[in-house]
């Protein structure tokens, strides 16, 4: 198991890149706004997780749900 | 700060008999007790009795600051646990719990990456970082770099049994003594260090402020680190506040007083039953004799339930005769003796009546100079020779006598070896009782103690009768008793003795130091040496 290990104040990083990427991943089958309310939905439920474990926390979450959208 | 409470503590063995009876102790915030006792008296019992792994038949154990075991077996795990699952194993309850949960949420994700998946595995890590899973892996991290010179990144998924026994136990130290648990049980943790390791762990159980109880056979050991000794004999425990100093002296009184104690009861016993007896008789002649005769019946009846106070405990059996004889001046000469490629041609006299302790890091040859000596096929160059009505008496590590495994210890006497000659059943059993193994006397030899082995093969050794006496470790497994038993036969021991051996207290009774260096130099030495460095060799 890969983790990181030290705690560091919350920056919402986690939410700036997941957004960054599923933008660009999502460009044409989703609109900027809805990627990143999902985005955001998925920061503050997973709000209990590990920091340092959030960006793919969160990430991984909000291209899950993104995708069901879509389909 | 923890503290362990054990009150009233009974555990009967499968068979029935009755171990451990009315067992108390405590050992409070910041002590370091030694547990001893003698071979299977039932310290591990007591141990796990502790932990929680054994359910006493009775009493009680209590118990705070979270414990941290360290078992027996560790230094000789040879399964394929891993370094990471040997430090989770280690981890409080609670960290290894969580990290289960994690790993089992991640072993789901790669089934399957829906939404309730991913949560599960989001709420398993913010369970590992809430019992302090991230402070958990720093430790680790320093605890490996300390006992392994490597990060856990870099040995977490090495198997445990690619390392050696030493290693084993420094990692399990390292962990429990920088946990977060404050009441460390450790069983014989000092088995399978060398010197310069067992003198690290004395100072890292000086220096911690944690509580520990710990069961070893190392005299030195127990001398410099517990601030009071639990004793397990008899059944049950008592302890002594002081060191391990005057451990020795304190528990002669006791075992003294038990004594006196119990004579005035049988004493007190027999005047009650004399004086009932002849109440009776005056009883029959008058009433108020009758009287009399009925209230000391009473009393009588109220002594004897109130019952005796407990005996001393049995004294160890183990009266070990080593006679030796009479033989020439020189005992050995060598003379440029080199075993090939272990060390550099060395000579050395050895004469009549001396006391040779051989000393020095692991494999430097120590133990195949003695084979040597014992006559044994050892690759070698230059002379060797034993004087006049030398016969040697070679006592080895156990593991040397495969041929004896499946063999009682009766029979093994009955048939006798070269160079020792069989004994009928009646000899067999007065000698095995005369070493305290009298109840072994039809089991085989493997299901003896270590302990057991090493009595068995001193009494080998008297059997034979040897007048030079060629010793490797052999304290290893002996209880403290038993070493002592073994040293004062050795001092009563009419003849040469040479001896490999670790054991520092045992080393002090000798009076030639023999060094066999890691710079493959043999020398002798005024006082024992103890930190030659390991021999590396390409394996």
């Amino acid at each position: 198991m890969t983790l990181a290990l030290h705690s560091r104040p919350v920056r919402d990083a986690s939410v700036e890149q997941a957004v960054r990427r599923l933008v660009a991943e999502f460009s044409g089958s989703a609109g900027d706004r809805d990627v990143v309310r999902v985005v955001r939905t998925c920061r503050q439920e997973l709000s209990g997780a590990p920091v340092d474990a959030l960006p793919e926390l969160v990430e991984r979450l909000a291209r899950y749900r993104l995708r069901l959208s879509i389909d | 700060m923890g503290y362990v409470d054990v009150a009233g503590v009974r555990f009967t063995l499968p068979d029935g008999r009755v171990l451990l009876d009315d067992v108390s102790f405590r050992v409070g915030e910041g002590a370091c007790a030694a547990l001893v006792g003698e071979n299977g008296a039932g310290k591990t019992t007591l141990l796990r009795i502790i932990s929680g792994d054994l359910t006493p038949d009775g009493g009680s154990v209590a118990r705070t600051g979270g414990l941290g075991v360290m078992r027996q077996f560790i230094g000789s795990v040879r399964d394929d646990t891993t370094v990471q699952r040997f430090l989770i194993d280690l981890a409080p309850p609670a960290v290894r719990e969580a990290w289960d949960g994690v790993e089992a949420a991640e072993l789901a994700m790669m089934e399957a990456d829906d939404e309730p998946t991913q949560l599960a595995y989001a709420t398993a890590l913010g369970h590992w970082g809430d019992v302090g899973g991230y402070d958990v892996e720093v430790t680790w991290d320093t605890v490996t770099v300390a006992a392994l010179g490597v990060p856990d990144d870099g040995c977490k998924y090495r198997e445990l049994a690619s390392l050696s026994g030493g290693e084993q136990k420094r990692l399990a130290l390292e962990c429990l003594l920088r946990g977060p648990d404050q009441v460390l049980l450790l069983d014989e943790p000092d088995n399978y260090l060398d010197v310069p390791g067992k003198r690290w762990l004395e100072q890292r159980l000086i220096e911690t402020r944690k509580t520990v109880l710990f069961v070893s056979h190392d005299r030195e050991l127990l001398a410099r680190v517990a601030d009071r000794v639990v004793t397990v004999e008899g059944g049950g425990a008592w302890v002594h506040g002081g060191d391990f100093a005057s451990y020795p002296a304190a528990r002669t009184a006791r075992h003294e007083r038990m004594a006196d104690q119990r004579k005035r009861w049988d004493e007190e016993h027999e005047r009650l039953i004399d004086l009932v007896r002849t109440l009776q008789q005056q009883a029959k002649n008058s009433p108020d004799m009758a009287a009399r005769y009925h209230a000391m019946q009473t009393r009588l009846a109220k002594y004897e339930a109130a019952g005796p106070p407990p005996d001393r405990p049995p004294d160890q059996h183990v009266a070990m005769r080593l006679r030796g004889g009479r033989t020439g001046v020189r005992v050995i000469v060598a003379e440029q003796v080199e075993l090939t490629g272990l060390m550099q041609p060395f000579d050395l006299e050895v004469d009549y009546g001396d006391r040779v302790a051989v000393l020095g890091s692991n494999g430097a040859g120590k133990s195949h100079f003695l084979r040597l000596l014992a006559g044994q096929d050892v690759a070698h160059t230059g002379d060797w020779r034993l004087g006049a009505r030398v016969v040697p008496g070679f006592f080895a590590q156990t593991h040397a006598h495969p041929e004896w495994l499946d063999r009682t210890l009766v029979d093994l006497l009955w048939h006798g070896e070269p160079g020792r000659p069989g004994v009928d059943r009646g000899r067999a059993m007065a000698a095995l009782r005369r070493y305290g193994l009298a109840a072994q006397g039809d089991q085989l030899f493997r299901s003896l103690s270590g302990g057991q082995q090493a009595r068995f093969q001193v009494l080998l050794l008297e059997l034979s009768g040897a007048t030079l006496l060629l010793l490797d470790e052999p304290t290893d497994n002996l209880d403290v008793l038993s070493a002592e038993s073994l040293e004062e036969a050795l001092a009563a021991f009419d003849g040469t003795v040479m001896a490999v051996t670790h054991d520092r207290w045992f080393a002090r009774t000798f009076d030639r130091f023999l060094v066999f260096g890691s710079d493959g130099r043999v020398y002798e030495a005024p006082e024992p040496v103890f930190d030659e460095a390991r021999v590396q060799r390409t394996r």
